[in-house]
Protein backbone atom coordinates (compact mmCIF):
# COMPACT_ATOMS: atom_id res chain seq x y z
CA UNK A 1 0.00 0.00 0.00
CA UNK A 2 2.61 2.30 1.04
CA UNK A 3 4.78 1.88 -2.44
CA UNK A 4 1.26 2.75 -4.36
CA UNK A 5 0.64 6.06 -2.16
CA UNK A 6 4.49 6.76 -3.15
CA UNK A 7 4.16 6.52 -6.88
CA UNK A 8 0.67 8.69 -6.70
CA UNK A 9 2.83 11.55 -4.75
CA UNK A 10 5.91 10.72 -7.45
CA UNK A 11 3.38 11.56 -10.32
CA UNK A 12 1.62 14.37 -8.60
CA UNK A 13 5.24 16.10 -7.67
CA UNK A 14 5.96 15.27 -11.53
CA UNK A 15 3.25 17.24 -12.34
CA UNK A 16 3.72 19.84 -10.39
CA UNK A 17 7.02 20.00 -11.56
CA UNK A 18 5.82 20.27 -15.39
CA UNK A 19 3.02 22.45 -14.90
CA UNK A 20 3.55 25.11 -12.14
CA UNK A 21 4.65 28.84 -14.24
CA UNK A 22 7.07 29.85 -11.25
CA UNK A 23 10.95 28.26 -11.35
CA UNK A 24 11.02 27.84 -7.56
CA UNK A 25 7.59 26.30 -7.20
CA UNK A 26 8.73 23.88 -10.03
CA UNK A 27 11.72 23.24 -8.29
CA UNK A 28 10.38 22.36 -4.83
CA UNK A 29 7.98 19.80 -7.01
CA UNK A 30 11.16 18.35 -8.50
CA UNK A 31 12.97 18.02 -5.03
CA UNK A 32 9.42 16.33 -4.34
CA UNK A 33 9.81 13.78 -7.21
CA UNK A 34 13.90 13.38 -5.93
CA UNK A 35 13.17 12.31 -2.30
CA UNK A 36 9.81 10.12 -3.23
CA UNK A 37 12.11 8.34 -5.87
CA UNK A 38 14.61 7.83 -3.30
CA UNK A 39 12.19 6.29 -0.50
CA UNK A 40 10.82 4.09 -3.45
CA UNK A 41 13.98 2.50 -4.05
CA UNK A 42 14.81 2.54 -0.35
CA UNK A 43 11.90 0.32 0.09
CA UNK A 44 12.42 -2.39 -2.85
CA UNK A 45 15.27 -3.30 -1.12
CA UNK A 46 18.34 -0.98 -3.34
CA UNK A 47 19.54 0.91 -0.67
CA UNK A 48 22.79 1.77 -2.85
CA UNK A 49 20.64 3.15 -5.71
CA UNK A 50 18.26 5.08 -2.76
CA UNK A 51 21.57 6.95 -1.29
CA UNK A 52 22.92 8.21 -5.03
CA UNK A 53 19.70 9.09 -5.93
CA UNK A 54 18.93 11.44 -2.50
CA UNK A 55 22.52 12.35 -2.80
CA UNK A 56 22.39 13.06 -6.91
CA UNK A 57 19.28 14.96 -6.33
CA UNK A 58 20.70 17.03 -3.40
CA UNK A 59 23.10 18.53 -5.46
CA UNK A 60 21.26 18.92 -8.45
CA UNK A 61 18.40 21.02 -6.67
CA UNK A 62 20.64 22.67 -4.44
CA UNK A 63 22.10 24.65 -8.17
CA UNK A 64 18.62 24.39 -9.22
CA UNK A 65 16.89 26.55 -6.36
CA UNK A 66 20.08 28.86 -6.88
CA UNK A 67 19.32 29.06 -10.59
CA UNK A 68 15.75 29.29 -10.15
CA UNK A 69 16.11 32.18 -7.35
CA UNK A 70 18.82 34.25 -9.73
CA UNK A 71 16.81 33.39 -13.20
CA UNK A 72 13.26 34.49 -11.81
CA UNK A 73 11.03 37.41 -10.50
CA UNK A 74 9.71 37.36 -7.23
CA UNK A 75 6.85 33.88 -7.09
CA UNK A 76 3.27 34.31 -7.49
CA UNK A 77 0.87 32.42 -5.43
CA UNK A 78 -0.34 29.48 -7.12
CA UNK A 79 -4.37 29.63 -7.73
CA UNK A 80 -6.26 27.09 -5.24
CA UNK A 81 -7.45 25.95 -8.34
CA UNK A 82 -5.04 25.45 -10.74
CA UNK A 83 -3.14 22.81 -7.48
CA UNK A 84 -5.96 20.97 -7.01
CA UNK A 85 -6.75 20.56 -10.99
CA UNK A 86 -2.43 19.49 -11.28
CA UNK A 87 -2.97 17.40 -8.40
CA UNK A 88 -5.78 15.20 -9.67
CA UNK A 89 -3.99 15.05 -12.87
CA UNK A 90 -1.58 13.76 -11.36
CA UNK A 91 -3.63 10.76 -9.30
CA UNK A 92 -5.33 9.78 -12.93
CA UNK A 93 -2.23 9.53 -14.59
CA UNK A 94 -1.30 7.14 -11.24
CA UNK A 95 -3.63 4.74 -11.97
CA UNK A 96 -2.60 2.95 -14.11
CA UNK A 97 0.84 2.05 -12.60
CA UNK A 98 -0.88 0.61 -9.76
CA UNK A 99 -4.01 -1.48 -11.55
CA UNK A 100 -2.16 -2.29 -14.70
CA UNK A 101 0.52 -4.75 -15.06
CA UNK A 102 2.72 -5.14 -18.45
CA UNK A 103 6.16 -7.22 -16.94
CA UNK A 104 5.45 -10.68 -15.95
CA UNK A 105 6.75 -11.74 -12.41
CA UNK A 106 10.23 -12.97 -12.72
CA UNK A 107 12.85 -14.11 -10.21
CA UNK A 108 14.54 -12.00 -8.06
CA UNK A 109 18.65 -12.85 -9.17
CA UNK A 110 20.42 -11.86 -6.21
CA UNK A 111 23.60 -13.91 -7.76
CA UNK A 112 25.64 -10.90 -7.72
CA UNK A 113 26.94 -8.31 -4.57
CA UNK A 114 27.23 -4.47 -5.76
CA UNK A 115 30.52 -4.11 -5.22
CA UNK A 116 31.53 -6.75 -7.29
CA UNK A 117 29.23 -6.11 -10.37
CA UNK A 118 30.59 -2.39 -9.87
CA UNK A 119 34.36 -3.32 -9.96
CA UNK A 120 34.59 -6.76 -11.37
CA UNK A 121 32.58 -6.26 -14.11
CA UNK A 122 32.17 -2.68 -15.10
CA UNK A 123 35.15 -1.55 -13.77
CA UNK A 124 36.66 0.78 -17.18
CA UNK A 125 33.64 1.98 -17.33
CA UNK A 126 33.36 3.40 -14.27
CA UNK A 127 37.17 4.70 -14.36
CA UNK A 128 36.09 5.84 -17.94
CA UNK A 129 32.85 7.92 -16.35
CA UNK A 130 35.28 9.72 -14.16
CA UNK A 131 37.16 11.03 -16.53
CA UNK A 132 34.49 11.99 -18.26
CA UNK A 133 32.84 14.04 -15.30
CA UNK A 134 36.21 15.21 -15.06
CA UNK A 135 36.34 16.99 -17.89
CA UNK A 136 32.78 18.19 -17.79
CA UNK A 137 33.96 19.76 -14.73
CA UNK A 138 36.44 21.03 -16.06
CA UNK A 139 34.60 22.48 -19.13
CA UNK A 140 31.82 23.82 -17.54
CA UNK A 141 34.81 26.18 -15.41
CA UNK A 142 36.34 27.01 -18.55
CA UNK A 143 33.12 27.83 -19.90
CA UNK A 144 32.06 30.23 -17.76
CA UNK A 145 35.57 31.50 -16.59
CA UNK A 146 35.97 32.71 -20.39
CA UNK A 147 32.73 34.07 -20.09
CA UNK A 148 33.43 36.15 -17.12
CA UNK A 149 36.76 37.22 -18.93
CA UNK A 150 35.10 38.36 -21.69
CA UNK A 151 32.52 40.31 -19.80
CA UNK A 152 35.05 42.23 -18.40
CA UNK B 1 2.43 -2.24 -8.94
CA UNK B 2 4.03 -1.89 -11.41
CA UNK B 3 7.36 0.10 -12.11
CA UNK B 4 7.50 0.03 -16.10
CA UNK B 5 3.84 1.95 -16.04
CA UNK B 6 5.36 4.21 -13.62
CA UNK B 7 8.76 4.63 -15.41
CA UNK B 8 6.17 4.96 -18.75
CA UNK B 9 4.07 7.83 -17.23
CA UNK B 10 7.03 9.75 -15.65
CA UNK B 11 8.66 9.69 -19.06
CA UNK B 12 4.97 11.16 -21.00
CA UNK B 13 5.35 13.89 -18.68
CA UNK B 14 8.79 14.23 -19.74
CA UNK B 15 8.60 14.41 -22.85
CA UNK B 16 5.59 16.58 -22.71
CA UNK B 17 7.19 18.96 -20.75
CA UNK B 18 10.10 19.08 -23.25
CA UNK B 19 8.19 19.81 -26.41
CA UNK B 20 5.89 22.09 -24.80
CA UNK B 21 7.77 24.16 -22.36
CA UNK B 22 9.73 27.27 -23.57
CA UNK B 23 11.88 28.24 -20.36
CA UNK B 24 15.26 26.49 -20.41
CA UNK B 25 14.91 25.94 -16.43
CA UNK B 26 11.48 23.90 -17.22
CA UNK B 27 13.32 21.87 -20.43
CA UNK B 28 16.15 21.41 -17.52
CA UNK B 29 13.22 19.88 -15.01
CA UNK B 30 11.80 18.01 -17.63
CA UNK B 31 15.27 16.36 -18.70
CA UNK B 32 15.65 15.31 -15.17
CA UNK B 33 12.28 13.90 -15.35
CA UNK B 34 13.39 11.72 -18.22
CA UNK B 35 16.71 10.56 -16.30
CA UNK B 36 14.78 9.53 -13.59
CA UNK B 37 12.02 7.55 -15.41
CA UNK B 38 14.78 6.22 -17.55
CA UNK B 39 17.51 5.15 -13.97
CA UNK B 40 14.07 3.85 -12.33
CA UNK B 41 14.16 1.00 -14.97
CA UNK B 42 17.34 0.30 -13.62
CA UNK B 43 16.50 -0.53 -9.69
CA UNK B 44 13.33 -1.95 -10.46
CA UNK B 45 14.33 -4.23 -13.83
CA UNK B 46 16.80 -5.65 -11.84
CA UNK B 47 15.43 -9.61 -11.54
CA UNK B 48 16.53 -10.01 -14.83
CA UNK B 49 20.28 -8.17 -14.65
CA UNK B 50 20.93 -9.48 -10.72
CA UNK B 51 20.73 -6.49 -8.29
CA UNK B 52 24.34 -5.88 -7.94
CA UNK B 53 24.90 -5.30 -11.67
CA UNK B 54 21.46 -3.26 -12.20
CA UNK B 55 22.74 -1.14 -9.45
CA UNK B 56 26.31 -0.55 -11.19
CA UNK B 57 24.23 0.57 -14.08
CA UNK B 58 22.92 2.93 -11.89
CA UNK B 59 25.61 4.49 -10.80
CA UNK B 60 26.91 4.64 -14.19
CA UNK B 61 23.70 6.60 -15.76
CA UNK B 62 23.61 9.10 -12.28
CA UNK B 63 27.18 9.94 -13.61
CA UNK B 64 25.97 10.64 -17.31
CA UNK B 65 22.96 12.20 -15.49
CA UNK B 66 25.02 14.76 -13.74
CA UNK B 67 27.42 15.59 -16.68
CA UNK B 68 24.14 16.12 -18.97
CA UNK B 69 22.82 18.61 -15.55
CA UNK B 70 25.82 20.48 -15.64
CA UNK B 71 26.35 21.53 -18.96
CA UNK B 72 22.18 22.22 -19.07
CA UNK B 73 23.03 24.53 -16.12
CA UNK B 74 26.05 26.54 -17.62
CA UNK B 75 24.21 27.46 -20.53
CA UNK B 76 21.63 28.51 -18.64
CA UNK B 77 23.26 30.66 -16.88
CA UNK B 78 25.26 31.83 -19.80
CA UNK B 79 22.48 32.39 -22.10
CA UNK B 80 20.59 34.49 -19.26
CA UNK B 81 23.92 36.31 -18.65
CA UNK B 82 23.75 37.41 -22.35
CA UNK B 83 20.46 37.77 -23.73
CA UNK B 84 18.75 38.60 -20.65
CA UNK B 85 15.71 35.95 -20.88
CA UNK B 86 15.79 32.19 -20.84
CA UNK B 87 12.81 31.81 -23.43
CA UNK B 88 13.60 29.97 -26.15
CA UNK B 89 11.35 31.91 -28.32
CA UNK B 90 12.86 34.94 -27.06
CA UNK B 91 16.14 33.74 -27.90
CA UNK B 92 15.09 32.65 -31.11
CA UNK B 93 13.38 36.10 -31.88
CA UNK B 94 16.92 37.81 -30.74
CA UNK B 95 19.23 35.66 -32.95
CA UNK B 96 17.09 36.38 -35.90
CA UNK B 97 16.77 39.87 -35.31
CA UNK B 98 20.16 40.00 -35.13
CA UNK B 99 20.82 38.24 -38.61
CA UNK B 100 18.12 40.98 -40.06
CA UNK B 101 20.38 43.88 -38.93
CA UNK B 102 23.89 42.31 -40.13
CA UNK B 103 22.16 42.10 -43.38
CA UNK B 104 20.94 45.55 -43.73
CA UNK B 105 24.25 46.71 -42.65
Amino acid sequence: MILELLSVGLVISACLAIFLDEAVYSVAALAGTFFLTSILYALSGSVFAAVFQFAVGAGTLAILFLSGEMLSETPAKVPQKTLLSLVAVGVLLSLPAIFLSVSGQATVFYGIAFEEALWDLRAIDVVLQGFVIMTVALGIVIILHEKRKGGK
Amino acid sequence: MDYVILSLVLLAIGIYGLLTKRDLLKVFVSVELIATAATMNFVMLVPSLGKGLGEAFLVLAFATDTCVSGVILALLVIVHKKYGTSDIGDLVKIEENKKEDEVEA
